[in-house]
């Protein structure tokens, strides 16, 4: 069963094309990151999947229920955290307890609290005076608490450091743990969803692809080189990504080493001490997407 | 689930509530010490010959204050709800939007009824103290008009506020100084009151407005 279906979505912004014609499917208890440079539409893509932009074209399904008219019984499963960690921010930590409380059935205020306490806050404590880590650890608490079937997550890891990501993946790796939840995620710290995801993926310039983590860490490669010559490698059907450090060269190819070889050879490159290097998804999306 | 919108809504409220609520009571002390100097001051006919042939309101004062309740009641509702697009929170919520919209609508006014009713009463009794019942009762229908006003101001805030596209914003803002200033435009005591039930019967006509624009600001963005 897919809990999230996207049909042939445009999306038009100022006059721009930011989709045309995406479709993917997200199944039930997969874990799916996101991933894409800024400004390819990754923020876009949640706004239009919970109902908070209307696509200009397309059909976007979530838990079987079209996107831009989720009804509150669809929208109690789906547990949300918005881009830079929303808030209330006039609330307490106990305030935001007793607000949500009263909308979620399955409510688990231990969960809440459990996850809020590590801070050593005292629960009269406002969310407003709080720092971004400590404001996260609150949305957190209230989304575990939902016991929600799917989570989306916007950019969880903006402004928080090591701890408090680490922290994140913690709940997060127990959450998808348990049967039959799905996880939809983007972040801008790749190498935090290489230990996470099982499902990749990547949106450039309109265009989504799918691929699994493992299928991806093993077919894309990463190969080292050293070289003196004035001939840069160009990115092409093998080359894929290109990446310069004085003498050494790095480049991504879903090809073999001999075929990488071979083609920077046909392009005029000198190649010294060309070798598999591993690759990590961080390394892998740059190889594919580029820097900039 | 109404009694957790309920705790948002005050939570945002209540500072702006007490100040706006503190402003009221101030302004009916004046009109209480401003009608006091005037009975002792002057002769009882003058009094009486300014309040009934010159139509002199002696609580004008009050004129303006239910509008700038409203409005500030409005802004202390939704402006923490549109910084950082803050109410894609509620949004979110397994609550039908305008549910969610109306029963934000009906704590800003019964807060708003609070503070203006107390400012009704306080004034009634100051005129009460001195006139007839028949000119005190005027208070009600004089300050029906200033009282719309403030309730349209607090609606036509809402909506502007919620309105995403700015000549939206600018159109709402237009068409709501326009209606508000009607209730304006007359002078002494129960100026509109034939016109009164009519205006009232379309207060609700309005609230359609702030539907509008929540249901634009959460499919343009939110």
């Amino acid at each position: 069963m897919n809990v999230i279906e996207v049909h042939n979505l445009s999306h038009h912004y100022n006059g721009k094309t930011v989709y045309q014609d995406l479709s993917f499917t997200v199944p039930q208890g997969s874990i799916c990151g996101l991933l894409g440079k800024n400004g390819q539409g990754k923020t876009t893509l949640v706004n239009i999947l919970m109902g908070f932009l209307k696509p200009s074209g397309g059909r976007c399904l979530v838990l079987g229920e079209s996107s831009h008219s989720l009804s509150p019984d669809v929208r109690k499963r789906i547990g949300l955290l918005h881009e830079g960690h929303q808030a209330y921010e006039f609330m307490t930590i106990a305030q935001t307890e007793k607000f949500y409380r009263g909308f979620y059935p399955d409510w688990n205020a231990d969960i809440f609290y459990s996850l809020v306490n590590k801070m050593g806050l005292p629960h009269r404590h406002k969310v407003g005076s709080m720092s971004c880590g400590q404001r996260s650890q609150v949305v957190l608490g209230v989304i575990m608490a939902q016991n929600p079937d799917l989570l989306i997550l916007d950019d969880y890891s903006m402004g928080l450091d090591a701890g408090y990501r680490r922290l994140f993946l913690d709940v997060l790796h127990d959450f998808a743990a348990m049967e039959g939840k799905t996880i939809f995620v983007t972040s801008h710290i790749v190498q935090d969803l290489e230990q996470l995801v099982d499902t990749i993926f990547f949106l450039d310039q309109g265009r989504i692809t799918r691929t699994g983590l493992t299928e991806f860490l093993g077919s894309f490669k990463k190969y080292v080189f050293h070289s003196n010559s004035q001939v840069v490698p160009i990115e092409d059907e093998i080359i894929k990504g290109v990446e310069r450090r004085r003498d050494q060269f790095t480049v991504y190819s879903y090809r073999d080493q001999d075929t990488v070889t071979e083609q920077l050879s046909r392009q005029g490159v000198e190649v010294r001490d060309l070798h598999r290097a591993d690759m990590t998804l961080e390394d892998g999306f740059i190889g594919l997407m580029g820097k900039y | 689930m109404i009694s957790s919108i309920l705790l948002k809504e005050w939570l945002k409220l209540k500072y702006l509530f007490a100040g706006v609520l503190v402003l009221n009571i101030g302004v009916c002390l004046k009109i209480y010490f401003d009608i006091r100097g005037l009975i002792l001051s002057e002769h009882p006919e003058m009094i009486w010959y300014e309040a009934i042939h010159l139509h002199n309101v002696f609580f004008k004062d009050f004129m303006f204050f239910p509008l700038v309740t409203g409005l500030v009641l409005a802004a202390a509702q939704f402006v923490p709800e549109i910084i950082r697009r803050r109410m894609r929170i509620s949004l979110h919520l397994p609550l039908h939007r305008d549910l969610l919209i109306l029963l934000s609508v009906v704590t800003g006014l019964f807060f708003f009824m609070v503070a203006v009713g107390i400012s009704v009463v306080l004034v009634y009794s100051t005129m009460r103290s001195w006139f007839p019942l028949e000119v005190s009762m005027t208070v009600l229908t004089t300050m029906g008009p200033w009282i719309l006003a403030g309730i349209l101001g607090y609606l036509g805030g809402m909506a502007v506020l919620l309105e995403p596209l700015k000549t939206r914003k600018v159109f709402l803002t237009i068409v709501f100084s326009v209606i508000i200033s009607v209730m304006y435009m007359g002078v002494g005591y129960g100026w509109m009151s034939p016109a009164m039930p009519y205006l009232v019967w379309l207060v609700p006509l309005f609230l359609f407005c702030v539907f509008n624009s929540g249901q634009r600001f959460q499919q343009r963005g939110a």
